[in-house]
């Protein structure tokens, strides 16, 4: 494959040490390519979570390394860390964790104003391109502690791809949405990879969306199989 | 990036308006109160010295007598010596200070001195009959005099410069003239300790409402108390200089001592009580404003900190996304130097508007007629730096800790 690597995972190990000290992640290894689009299914329990954590450079206690886009991201600083998924990771939790005392527009221009690469106008003008993307943008003034758990998850998703990262990852994105809502984000998903290039993972419980994606890697007991 | 700290920042401050307004009510108080006690207490103490300011000058050069002798001994002997010592006496020396003229020219030229005058001061008694008091006589230059104490605002009959074209005019302390039984026009007998004997006739009455003045000093023009006393006409016994800055005297003292070879005294040394009480007024005034202060910038911290716990989750998600510390930092200190600054702006509008209420309060004791307050911007600012800084050690720390949060652990549990 002439493709670039997006993500590298070399020899990722986790341990939790919390009620009893115990291995989640055994020794994983694997790489992603730029534009790929990927899915990461297996049981309940089995680390899906816990590894997205550490690839989003959230989690930093873990052992082995991490390389995204070329840059070895295992011993950075936090600063630099949040300064870098700021700039090329969106992330949407498996519970949609918005602001609520901030509008679905203003959650979603957060991480643009932060980035400080577009003009507010620019960045508003972007954020409510994704609204109606998702079908929400009749919403897109109210609080968003006041919308219903399907409208925040499609604010969050709107979120992750305010900044253009170049990798998208989502816990369990669609797992509040009806088969209609999943397959228009399904479908924005595909055309981010295909059109812009840009590699997504997503953890998912729902079969056929991760029939229609480019890989499947399964997750058993803390490792790939 | 700054812009939508502060964006961030001021959604948070008025998402829960009830907790803000609690924060800003403490320090809003604590600041009118500060604002309020000092302004009272300056005012106290600008009042009291005023009143003093009428009777005493700033310094005082007088001449003290010859130098203390009375251990002749250990001075003039040496261990083998035997010392036979009879019949100590004091002998004759000279009372008031020599060449006044050119003292006084020397002591204009000090910068710090803003006014000098002569006084010839004698310790009689006064006499109205069978009624016999104790007191001091000044004999004055009418005019200096009434430069530098103002003394012809505080006549309550008569007038302070017929001491002028009356020689043999006396003008008397109120509770003075009330004990000699004695008013305007009335005679008074005077008697000094060397047997000297002058009558004088009461030509007005003052009341500087300090009880020790009030009832024992009279004022008698300075010529006719060298006459009367058979001194020449440069006799001077005492020297009072008023110089800009009342609070500021010991430089000068120290300067004049080496050269002057009479007692230099400033105000704070011969009324040293007036002077710790006032001192002590301050430093009271001070801390129980401060405690205030304390206790409302432990209000914010407070505050801060349960507004953190609220808002942990969020602050966890904010990182995520890409925010530094620095920006977490930034947005929670924001709301508490808001509170400070509206607090700080609050506080001193309502301590001068409690000030200037209490004020227009009649409160009728001595020489008051309302309590004293005083306005100074210096206190004002003090006040506003205090609960500035207050505001924002206790919402620096609460900040900090949300900076090191670790989104991951708040994230998934
Ligand atoms: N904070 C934690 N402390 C201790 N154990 C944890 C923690 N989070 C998750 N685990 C454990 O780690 C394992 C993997 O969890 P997780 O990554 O959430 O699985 P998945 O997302 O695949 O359902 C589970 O057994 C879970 O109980
Ligand atoms: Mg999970």
């Amino acid at each position: 494959m002439e493709k670039k690597i997006a993500l590298k995972a070399n020899h990722l190990v986790k341990y939790f040490n919390q009620p009893e000290p115990f291995q989640v992640l055994k020794d994983l290894s694997f790489e992603v390519k730029s534009g790929e689009f990927l899915s990461l299914t297996g049981k309940s329990g089995s680390g899906k979570s816990t590894l997205l954590y550490i690839l989003s450079t959230m989690d930093t206690a873990y052992g082995g390394e991490l390389t995204i886009n070329g840059i070895k991201l295992t011993g950075k600083s936090q600063d630099q860390l949040a300064a870098f998924r700021n700039e090329h990771i969106g992330f949407v939790f498996q519970f949609h964790y918005l602001l609520p005392e901030f509008t679905a527009l203003e959650n979603i221009m957060l991480p643009a104003l932060k980035l400080k690469k577009k003009s507010r106008e620019e960045i508003k003008e972007k954020a409510y391109q994704h609204l109606k993307l998702l079908g929400i943008e009749e919403q897109a003034l109210k609080l968003s502690g006041k919308l219903s758990g399907g409208q925040q998850q499609r604010v969050a998703i709107a979120r992750a791809l305010i900044n253009d990262p170049s990798i998208i990852m989502g816990d369990e994105p669609t797992g509040n949405l009806d088969s209609k809502n999943t397959q228009v984000v399904f479908d924005i998903f595909r055309e981010l990879s295909e059109v812009y290039g840009q590699t997504i993972i997503t953890v998912t419980h729902d079969d056929d969306f991760a029939k229609n994606t480019d890989r499947i890697i399964e997750m058993s007991d803390g490792r790939l199989c | 990036m700054l812009n939508t700290n502060y964006k961030i920042a001021g959604v948070y401050l008025t998402a829960k308006p009830r907790q803000t307004i609690v924060a800003l009510l403490g320090v809003t108080f604590g600041i009118s109160m500060y604002v309020f006690m000092i302004s009272f207490v300056t005012g106290v103490n600008e009042m009291t010295n005023k009143l003093a300011f009428t009777s005493f000058a700033h310094i005082r050069i007088y001449n003290d007598g010859p130098k203390d002798n009375t251990d002749l001994i250990s001075e003039k002997s040496n261990e083998t010596a035997l010392v036979n010592l009879r019949n100590a006496k004091v002998i004759k020396y000279t009372t008031g200070i020599k060449n006044p003229a050119e003292l006084i020219k020397l002591l204009q030229h000090q910068p710090e001195v803003t006014g000098v005058t002569p006084q010839v001061n004698v310790s009689v008694f006064f006499r109205n009959g069978g009624n016999k008091i104790n007191g001091m006589l000044s004999g004055v230059e009418v005019d200096a005099e009434n430069r530098l104490f103002t003394i012809a605002d505080y006549m309550v009959s008569g007038n302070w410069n017929s001491l002028k074209t009356q020689p043999n005019g006396i003008i008397l302390g109120v509770k003075l003239a009330k004990s000699l039984r004695v008013g305007i026009d009335d005679n008074v007998n005077v008697l000094t300790a060397e047997g000297i004997m002058k009558n004088l006739k009461v030509i007005g009455v003052f009341k500087t409402n300090m009880g020790s003045i009030d009832g024992t000093k009279a004022y008698l023009n300075i010529n006719s108390t060298r006459q009367m006393l058979a001194k020449n006409q440069s006799y001077v016994t005492d020297l009072q200089i008023m110089v800009n800055d009342y609070k500021v005297t010991a430089p000068l003292v120290q300067r004049l001592s080496t050269v002057v070879p009479y007692n230099t005294e400033s105000w704070q040394t011969s009324n040293q009580q007036m002077y710790a009480q006032s001192k002590l007024y301050d430093m009271v005034a001070r801390a129980v404003s401060f405690t205030i202060l304390l206790v409302a910038g432990f209000g914010i911290y407070n505050i801060m900190n349960m507004t953190i716990n609220e808002k942990i989750k969020e602050i966890a998600i904010l990182k995520a996304m890409g925010y530094s510390g620095f920006d977490i930092t930034v947005i929670f200190l924001t709301q508490a130097l808001v509170i400070g600054v509206l607090g700080g702006i609050i506080g001193m509008l309502i301590g001068f508007c409690l000030g200037y209420i209490v004020e227009l309060i009649p409160f009728k004791m001595g020489a008051l007629d309302h309590l004293p307050m005083a306005y100074h911007v210096k206190d004002y600012l003090m006040a506003f730096l205090f609960g500035l800084a207050t505001t924002f050690i206790a919402g620096y720390m609460p900040a900090r800790k949300a900076a090191k949060i670790d989104p991951v652990e708040i994230i998934r549990s």
